[in-house]
């Protein structure tokens, strides 16, 4: 491949990664789970400590439940209830970026979403309970709907303040007060359309919109988001975007963010119920064992590649500029340094090995050789070895990344060796070229 | 006093740079304020600064960027890649220097 159609297919990908970016709904999207993220870290540390596995050789078995009923509250105050947080975060977000009153968007949109869920808790024969709202339903459960729901509200709301349909008070009234009665009518007419939706659903259909939306979209895309292939194929763009100096992830995971976070969702339901993990992929099976493996690309190997077997300076210096980062998996120095970006001599490794790794760990978790994430929520800047510890509860996690870690090195060699001579001989003349004019 | 801002996807991978810019600031005694943040951040800490350097993975803010900072009358461009990678502090001070005389 020549470097001028590296160029052309630049020009080709930048507006469109842009325009990705760029795009309201994505964004708001991306900072409503970032509103949920510190809240899940807190949720994380409790599931962590309440299963650490030498807990059961040093508490007696009673006061270990007794503590895991004191933790247990945690992840369900957090990750368990996440789609109220991503509703209200959508709400407030999309409402924000319209330039309308946020707080009041984000509580709209999670009063339309409460709309739609029953108040009812159906156990299989038993009576049901009414009055109460079941857990899942606001956790991974009804995240599909949460996030339709919220767009949906907060597009209504919006729209309606920005046409002024609003009751507008004298001046001299208090700002707070002025800004409630403003968000009347908006908030009635939003909540009526959601009220109806719900009436229509419920009473002509006789079932209800957390059922209709789970089961016609979330449940299939999160089947498809959960497979190996199409895993792969994001990983694969994730690579090509990076290969071209784009950021891939905000890209890719701008719009698998939603899938691949449910995923981690059940897991972690799953996990802290029963202790079993029901799905490979998830959130963090794509950060800890790419990204959290020295960054995109898994580089940190690249590093001690160039650091142990490879001569020439140049390489040696980007590899100790990259090796401190890289501990913490950024590694831009690595990715513009080598460079990466644009360089044909390494577009297959940077390609392949990501890929055959992500294989790799697939078949070991799938084959219940190693155990997958449970779920817990790990920095993706935490570094490699230990995360992949704290996000399979396993010493055995921490040991696929080491497995991984060779492999990728063994991938990466030959190219690096090739890339290393042909710089050797280029100091080399320099250095013959600088001798020579001294003389 | 130059107040250069740096933007990427969090912040967090042009520190370094940040860090070493700052380094050759001071050793050739210039006073310069350098600062990075994430993307969502860079509109508004632009009213802030001289000049507006993007990470090259985010290259495709650019256009964005500009348009707002029209507003303060100040440029906006990409790091240079390789100097990015290798965190050269000086060449990418230098870089910010020649913007900021452009305007």
């Amino acid at each position: 491949m020549s470097q001028t159609l590296f160029e052309k297919l630049s020009k080709v990908l930048v507006p469109i990664a842009g325009k990705l970016n760029n795009s309201r709904y994505l964004q708001v999207l991306r900072d409503a789970f970032m509103l949920a993220f510190p809240l899940t870290i807190f949720g994380s540390i409790a599931v962590v400590i309440a299963n650490l596995p030498f807990l059961d050789k040093v508490m007696s078995e009673n006061s270990l439940n007794t503590l895991k009923e004191m933790l247990g509250v945690a992840p369900n105050a957090t990750m368990g209830v996440m789609t109220i947080f991503v509703v209200f975060g959508i709400g407030y977000y999309l409402s924000k970026s319209y330039e309308v009153e946020g707080i009041f968007g984000g509580a709209i949109a999670l009063a339309s979403f409460l709309l739609l869920t029953p108040f009812v808790l159906q156990v299989e024969g038993k009576e049901a309970v009414q009055g109460v709202i079941p857990l899942d339903r606001l956790g991974a459960k009804g995240m599909f709907l949460g996030m339709i729901t919220a767009f949906v509200a907060g597009e209504i709301y919006r729209k309606i303040v920005q046409k002024n349909i609003t009751i507008k008070m004298p001046a001299g009234v208090p700002p707070a007060v002025a800004k409630s009665f403003a968000a009347l009518i908006p908030a009635v007419v939003t909540l009526t359309f959601f009220l109806v939706v719900n009436i229509i659903v419920t009473q002509i259909f006789k079932t209800n919109m957390h059922d209709v939306i789970y089961n016609a979209v979330q449940a299939p895309l999160i089947g498809l988001g959960s497979g190996i292939v199409p895993t792969l194929i994001a990983i694969f763009v994730t690579q090509i975007l990076w290969f071209f100096g784009l950021h891939g992830q905000i890209i890719i995971n701008s719009v698998m963010d939603p899938i691949w976070n449910t995923l981690s969702l059940e897991n972690l339901n799953a996990y802290t119920k029963t202790g079993e993990v029901p799905h490979v992929v998830s959130k963090q099976f794509i950060e800890i064992y790419t990204v959290g493996m020295g960054g995109t690309g898994m580089t940190l190997a690249v590093i001690f590649a160039i650091l142990l077997f490879m001569k020439s300076k140049q390489m040696k210096q980007v590899a100790k500029l990259g090796l401190g980062p890289g501990i913490f998996n950024v590694n831009e120095p690595i990715i513009f340094g080598l460079p990466v970006v644009m360089n044909p001599l390494v577009i297959v490794p940077w390609i392949l090995a990501p890929m055959v790794v992500t294989l790799v760990t697939y078949l070991a978790m799938s084959s219940g050789l190693v155990p997958p994430p449970n779920g817990v929520a790990v920095p993706w800047t935490v570094p490699i070895f230990i995360n992949g510890i704290m996000a399979t509860n396993s010493l055995a996690g921490g040991l696929l990344q080491v497995v991984n870690f060779l492999i990728v090195l063994v991938i990466w060699f030959p190219f690096l060796k090739f890339i290393d001579r042909m710089n050797l001989q280029k100091e080399r003349e320099e250095e013959q070229a600088a001798t020579k004019s001294a003389s | 006093m130059k107040r250069i801002l740096l933007a990427c996807s969090s912040g967090m991978s042009t520190s370094l740079l940040v860090m070493k810019m700052q380094e050759y600031a001071k050793s050739i005694g210039e006073e310069a304020e350098i600062w990075a943040v994430g993307q969502d951040q860079a509109k508004k800490e632009m009213a802030k600064a001289d000049v507006v350097l993007i990470g090259p993975q985010m290259s495709f803010l650019k256009e964005e960027l500009q348009k707002e900072a029209q507003k303060y009358g100040i440029q906006v461009d990409v790091i240079d890649m390789v100097a990015y990678g290798m965190a050269d502090g000086k060449k990418v001070y230098e870089q910010a220097l020649k913007l900021m005389e452009d305007k």
